[in-house]
């Protein structure tokens, strides 16, 4: 069975402020609204892949990129969500858990912005 | 009194063995190796009756049967069990069917985690490495050794690896651990030694640990007995893998190995199963361990078998080796301890193939034996 995809307007650019996540509900779903620092938006369902704590009450930062021994590199900042139960760090490009090889990740939705308006399709 | 027939213990198997814990002793100690030490020394130890010194462990650690060797080890001239290389190497070697056993000298490593000075541990140390290179090491070419530092002094242990690492028979480093995690940045000159000469890193219990302040302790207190010591032993190892993995040792030393001789292994799989989780976790805080705890200790670090753990169901043994992987593991025996685990009897629930990887491969590709 398939099911029809519906673009929702979820609010106004501005309700959104960045590197925040902001929680709607769309028909009983919880979804996460983030705008990020170049102005992209995400929508990601709230709930962790790995054990369905309420990610997007947690907070989007950077991290430490891969370095040598003893030497930290921070970067990507404002495009990681960290969960607030387990600390899994999930890239909001991806989905995916960063620098893991991970079967899970998160859910996104596609989001547009028409006019003023932030818009999910879910 | 009759002693029972010693069993036949590998006979019939088919493959190959390396032995990866075999303890010589030097017998009369220190006096044994003055002439491999500068005279002003040897006057020194003559000095504080260092020569007749036994060490003795405190009375709740000696052993229960009142000593670690067993009996039926003696050599026929007398003297203790380990003392004699060339009766060692026929109740060992011949017996059992081993191609190499790695000798490992229990003497040098209690004098240098804790019963010697820094300085005397130095010169300890080399007169012990020479000792053993030049009267046993000659004795059989199947006798391999990994030959012992002074692990007070970590810039004085490499140059003792500079300087003697290239005999053909030595084959690993013994390092006598302190308590101070391996991770730890003041073994690194050690590491970077042992890299340079291609020698793996053996880690062993040295003797004083849990009962002197020097080496390891068990966690959460001090045992109240031998058997309480020996079951805690093994805790100085969960804790140094879980140390050389996050401090990043295998990022900075890409080609080091390290192999725990006589901690178990069957505490392994659960200790990488919460080193892996949280890692996942809380990645960030060392971002230098750049994949999974797991692929580092694979690729990295082996185990002695020795002593083989006992399940009430002997399949459970196997299934839990299974899980592990086969590859984790390097035989060894412990002879002449009374705790020693000879090939024949040992882990003959495993499949043949997998068996010969524990007995031999394993062994061969972790020592400097090519």
């Amino acid at each position: 069975m398939s099911k029809e995809i519906k673009n929702v307007t979820v609010g106004k650019i501005s309700d959104f402020p960045v590197g925040k996540c902001t929680i709607v509900n769309i028909d009983g779903r919880e979804i996460g609204i983030a705008q990020l620092k170049n102005g992209e938006f995400r929508a990601v369902r709230n709930h962790c892949p790995h054990k369905g704590a309420p990610v997007c009450k947690g907070f989007i930062a950077g991290t430490m990129l891969p370095g040598d021994v003893g030497e930290l590199i921070f970067g990507r900042d404002g495009e990681i969500l960290v969960c607030p139960w387990h600390g899994y760090e999930f890239d909001l490009n991806s989905g995916q858990q960063v620098y893991q090889e991970s079967p899970a990740k998160l859910l996104m939705f596609p989001v547009t912005i028409k006019n003023d308006d932030v818009v999910v399709a879910i | 009194m009759d002693m029972p027939e010693k069993p036949k213990s590998n006979q019939g198997d088919a493959f190959k063995v390396i032995d990866c814990d075999v303890h010589p002793y030097v017998k009369d100690g220190i006096k044994s190796v003055f002439p491999y030490m500068p005279d002003a020394w040897k006057q020194r130890f003559i000095r504080k009756n260092a020569h007749v010194g036994s060490h003795a462990r405190p009375l709740k650690y000696e052993h229960p049967n009142g000593n670690v060797n067993r009996v039926d080890a003696r050599p026929p001239c007398g003297g203790v069990s380990g003392s004699d290389p060339h009766f060692l190497v026929k109740d060992l070697l011949e017996q059992n069917k081993i191609q190499h056993a790695v000798l490992n000298c229990l003497q040098t490593g209690a004098l240098c985690s804790t019963l010697a000075g820094t300085d005397e541990s130095i010169v300890l140390c080399s007169a012990f490495n020479d000792f053993l290179v030049d009267q046993w090491l000659t004795v059989d070419n199947r006798l391999k050794f990994a030959m012992s530092v002074p692990s007070q002094d970590p810039v004085a242990s490499a140059a003792e690896i500079r300087r003697l690492g290239k005999h053909p028979q030595i084959v690993a480093v013994s390092l006598p651990l302190l308590n101070i995690l391996m991770g730890n940045r003041y073994w690194w000159p050690i590491y970077a030694a042992a890299e340079e000469m291609q020698l793996p890193i053996l880690v062993h219990v040295t003797g004083p640990d849990s009962v002197y302040y020097g080496p390891p302790m068990s966690s959460g207190g001090i045992p109240d007995s031998y058997v309480e010591r020996y079951v805690t032993l093994c805790q100085a190892g969960e804790s140094s893998v879980n140390s050389l993995v996050f401090s990043g040792v295998f990022e900075k030393f890409q080609n080091l190995k390290v192999i725990f001789v006589e901690y178990g292994f069957l505490w392994l799989l659960p200790l990488l199963w919460r080193m892996d989780r949280t890692w996942r976790q809380l990645r960030h805080e060392v971002p230098w361990v750049k994949k999974s705890p797991v692929e580092y200790v694979h690729k990295h670090i082996r185990f002695s078998t020795q002593p083989i753990d006992e399940p009430q169901n002997p399949k459970d043994l196997d299934k839990l080796i299974e899980l592990m992987g086969y590859d984790q593991l390097c035989f060894s025996t412990d002879y002449p301890h009374w705790d020693n685990d000879m090939p024949g009897q040992s882990l003959r629930g495993l499949p043949k193939s997998e068996r010969e990887k524990i007995f031999w491969d394993n062994a061969l590709n972790t020592f400097r034996m090519k």
